[in-house]
């Protein structure tokens, strides 16, 4: 159990700034995630705090101590790889013994504890097997005994899912979950796959070209994003960019005077609204004053099964999507309709098109 | 370079390494250089060695005769192995692993024995050409640029066969069936499509075999007769009874590293942008051939590989026939392994001495150096790599020659010592270790070492438990790979020996210039015996990858 504390890490390599003054504060048994796009630095700070690369300036601090000069192997910290690296020529046990025998504990002990972090990822009966006798997801669940079994102050997971299918992503996934909530130990993880990110995380840290975008609650992150980035990446969503606030038109006009209040002083803003968010109307419903109409045709349906996309073309500008829940197949055959999308003002989401920032009390 | 960089025990191996490839290679090829552009009396700068390489017709033809030698023995192997290559890998081919074995061991055995097995069999008094004369068949001796080519081309021919057969196993079926099903006859996809692909690979071949065709200095002085070439014009020019020239000779080494480093430029041109790395989802399945052409399919690549491995056969066969000093006897004997018992019995314990010892440090210092220059990207590295490429293209006579040069003077006079063999072959071998090892590195995650040492492993005890470990197969078929070529140095031994330090290529060599063909034939067997041993070892480890050998 350890709080840890990321006091202005800035990590330049030759072009880019990796890291760009980091600065978090993880709670102590916090489920943490990093989450971002490839090249966002999430895996440089994480291998940051693990010891394998040297920030050029700032501090790592966990439980209080600070540990950013100390070498990687000295530092109490539990890693998962993202390829698992499992030692191929050393048995299952071996492996999950290997961080015990490198701190002299006594033998006993050793096999007492190898057995008990097997039991923990179900894999008691596999210790005396070799690792290229276990299915991907089971060399990982050895990846995350032989990181828990020293019992580390923190326990830093890099992408540890992505080198799995589908199904057995899910399943781990919840593994995870369980074992990290059961040991209490306080857990960053890296990821780059948002819904994964939504469902396990405590809290969630966006981030994109080294800095961070938002620090929130999954319901946050998904519901308040504080940035067109955290918007766009974290879900899906519709951006209309550069609204001009004065112009004419119906998209236009919703907005000057339902929103007034907002957007005085502004002359041009990005509307963001989920797909979900939004209902599809005939073109005579009433627009309640508490929301957004656009009028537009349907230019294209998807059908997926469980739900189904309008992809609609709005009369001035852009094409939208919209969610149809519980798609019938009347709903289906509506390719060329007109149809009126009201957007309730509590969903829809302001940009400053400059800098990209929320633009709050929308209500 | 970090703020708080800490020296840990890989610079110190670093430091180490750049030390030795210093001490060992660059000084002593400085040294070559400057004697070249320095004249012998005065000592002034001159560029008169060069100038009389190129303006005297006797030096002019050993240029000539060199690039002779080096296209005309790339020729004769390309012609021999790309055959042998598509046959095996595009057709049932019967004894593929057979052929496959007997290249890799005609490979790996010293040329200069090929050179007087066909003494044997076509020179003067060889029985195959008297077999032939009895029936009509008159040939010329072999001696001269003809027997040099034939040497080469049957001796080199492996190197582009095993490429080309692994380069061809990594094209994808499906990209041959796109040109057949746009159009394209059998000539006109392998011509079009298949060649282009494989051509990275038939040129490394080609290279290798240009390269070494024109260092080789045993074959041409065996079977060259009065052909000059320039690895003998060096060899006769600095070792001439009356002083020798040490500024020719130095500056006919520099012409003949810039011949080899042109043609690996060359090379490296021709296939730039030419990294073709499909994603080969399909392996090619070898094709059944009608009766006919199979039979004569078979005769192609048996002919080809039996010529390969018959001046094996022929010496193995030689070293147990009755002899009296030179002349043979009819009836088998253990004659001439009792003689070199008898005799010589230093210079086979000075081969095993030598090439284990020069091994030893190979793979300790080959080891350690792989692994810096696959897991740390600094400038040091990167020099380091660079510069270990220099063995590649220089031949053994010029290295022998800038070894002599070097340390027959104060500060480090070990000229006449076994330590001056030992650190020839550890020098000359020590890249191919470095390379094999960082290609083993290459293939081992570095994330399992971030694991070791995130469980608490210093640097060093997660490299001894971890990273060596898996390293280990790669590491000991390097060795013997490293100790085949070692035991079968011929040419910079023939420059740094002297009578206490002699080894095996070198008494088979002056055995040979004797005419006493049985005790060389006997040395040449336990050389072939050692090389075949160690061969066999490697395949084991190492799944039998022939293509280890190239």
């Amino acid at each position: 159990m350890a709080r840890v504390e990321l006091r202005h890490i800035n990590k330049r390599y030759p072009g880019v700034q990796a890291l760009d003054d980091i600065d978090l504060d993880i709670e102590s048994g916090e489920f943490f995630t990093l989450l971002g796009p490839s090249g966002c630095g999430k895996t440089t700070l994480l291998r940051t705090v693990a010891g394998f690369n040297r920030q050029d300036s700032g501090e790592v601090r966990v439980a209080g101590e600070r540990i950013d000069g100390m070498p990687a192997y000295r530092r109490n910290i539990g890693l998962v790889f993202q390829d698992y690296a499992i030692f191929p020529h050393m048995t299952v046990g071996d492996n999950v013994a290997f961080g015990l025998r490198n701190r002299g504990r006594p033998r006993q002990e050793i096999a007492e504890r190898v057995a008990r972090a097997l039991d923990l990822v179900r894999l008691g009966a596999h210790a005396a097997r070799l690792p290229h006798q276990l299915s991907g997801g089971q060399q990982q669940r050895v990846g995350l005994a032989r990181a828990v079994v020293i019992e580390p102050q923190i326990l830093l997971m890099d992408e540890p899912l992505s080198n799995l299918d589908a199904k057995l992503r899910i399943e781990l996934r919840d593994d995870i979950r369980d074992l990290q909530r059961s040991l209490g130990i306080t857990t960053i993880y890296v990821t780059h796959d948002q819904e994964e990110a939504l469902v396990i995380s405590d809290r969630i840290c966006v981030m994109q070209g080294g800095r961070v975008h938002q620090v929130g609650t999954p319901w946050e992150v998904y519901a308040r994003p504080a940035t067109l980035f955290v918007a766009s990446f974290v879900g899906a969503m519709n951006v209309i960019a550069d609204l001009r606030v004065g112009a004419g038109g119906a998209l236009a006009l919703g907005l000057a005077s339902r929103l007034a209040p907002v957007l005085a002083g502004r002359d041009c803003v990005t509307l963001a609204i989920r797909l979900e968010d939004m209902t599809v109307a005939g073109t005579s419903e009433d627009v309640p004053s508490d929301a957004l109409a656009l009028d537009g045709a349907v230019d294209k349906v998807t059908f997926a099964g469980r739900e189904a996309f309008y992809r609609v073309q709005l009369d001035d500008g852009p094409q939208i999507l919209a969610h149809v829940h519980r798609p019938e197949r009347r709903l289906l055959e509506r390719t060329g309709a007109r149809v009126r999308l009201i957007l309730p003002l509590a969903n829809v989401h302001l940009f400053d098109p400059a800098l990209g920032r929320r633009i709050e009390a929308v209500s | 370079m970090s703020p708080r960089w800490r020296p840990d025990f890989w610079s110190g191996v670093l430091v180490v390494a750049l030390a030795v490839v210093a001490v060992l290679m660059v000084w002593p090829l400085y040294n070559i250089f400057s004697a070249s552009v320095i004249d012998n009396r005065s000592g002034a700068l001159t560029v008169a060695n060069f100038a009389q390489i190129l303006g005297r017709p006797a030096y002019q033809g050993a240029l000539i005769n060199s690039l002779i030698v080096g296209v005309g023995g790339m020729l004769g192997a390309t012609l021999l192995g790309i055959p042998l290559a598509m046959l095996t890998t595009r057709f049932v081919i019967k004894g593929r692993d057979l052929l496959a074995t007997l290249a890799v061991l005609a490979l790996v055995s010293p040329p200069f024995i090929g050179a007087y097995a066909w003494i044997m069999m076509l020179g003067s008094n060889g029985w195959m050409r008297a077999l032939l004369a009895d029936i009509g068949i008159e040939l010329p001796p072999i001696y001269g640029m003809f027997g040099i080519l034939l040497v080469f081309s049957l001796k080199f021919y492996p190197f582009v066969f095993l490429l080309t057969a692994s380069g061809l196993g990594a094209i994808s079926p499906s990209v041959e069936e796109a040109a057949e099903s746009l159009g394209a006859g059998p000539w006109r996809r392998f011509f079009k499509v298949t060649l282009p692909l494989v051509f990275p690979a038939v040129s490394s071949g080609a290279l290798l075999a240009f390269v070494l065709s024109i260092a080789d200095f045993g074959t041409p002085s065996i079977v060259g007769g009065k052909v000059r070439l320039l690895a003998t014009t060096a060899f006769d020019l600095f070792t001439a009874e009356m002083g020798g020239n040490p500024g020719l000779a130095s500056a006919t080494s520099v012409v003949l590293i810039a011949v080899s480093m042109a043609v690996v430029v060359l090379q490296r041109w021709a296939v730039r942008r030419r990294d073709i790395a499909g994603s080969l989802i399909r392996r090619p399945s070898p094709q059944r051939l009608g009766p006919i052409t199979s039979a004569a399919a078979h005769f192609v690549c048996y002919a080809i590989v039996v010529a390969g491995s018959l001046p094996s056969l022929v010496v193995i066969y030689t070293s147990f026939r009755k002899t009296s000093g030179p002349v043979f006897h009819p009836g088998f004997s253990l004659d001439s392994y009792a003689r070199i018992l008898g005799e010589v019995p230093h210079v086979i314990v000075n081969s095993f001495a030598f090439s284990t010892g020069a091994v030893l440090l190979i793979v300790i210092l080959g080891t350690l150096i792989g692994y810096i220059l696959a897991r740390r990207e600094t400038l040091a590295a990167g020099a380091l790599d660079s510069v270990l490429l220099v063995p590649y293209i220089v031949p053994g006579v010029v290295m022998g020659l800038a070894f002599v040069v070097t340390f027959n003077v104060p500060p480090l006079q070990i000229t006449g010592t076994a330590a001056i063999i030992i650190l020839m072959l550890f020098i000359r071998r020590l890249p191919y270790a470095v390379r094999s090892s960082a290609a083993i590195l290459k293939q081992i995650k570095g994330s399992i070492e971030e694991a070791a040492i995130s469980l608490g492993a210093r640097p060093g005890r997660a490299f001894l438990k971890v990273t060596l470990p898996l390293m280990l197969p790669g590491v000991i078929a390097g060795a013997l790979m490293g100790f085949i070529t070692a035991i079968n140095e011929l040419s910079s031994s023939l420059i740094l020996y002297v009578g206490r330090t002699m080894t095996m290529p070198v008494r088979i060599y002056l055995s040979v210039l004797d005419g006493q063909f049985g005790t060389a034939s006997a040395l040449a067997t336990i050389l072939l015996a050692a090389t075949g041993l160690a061969v066999f070892v490697v395949f084991r480890i190492s799944d039998r990858k022939e293509s280890v050998f190239v």
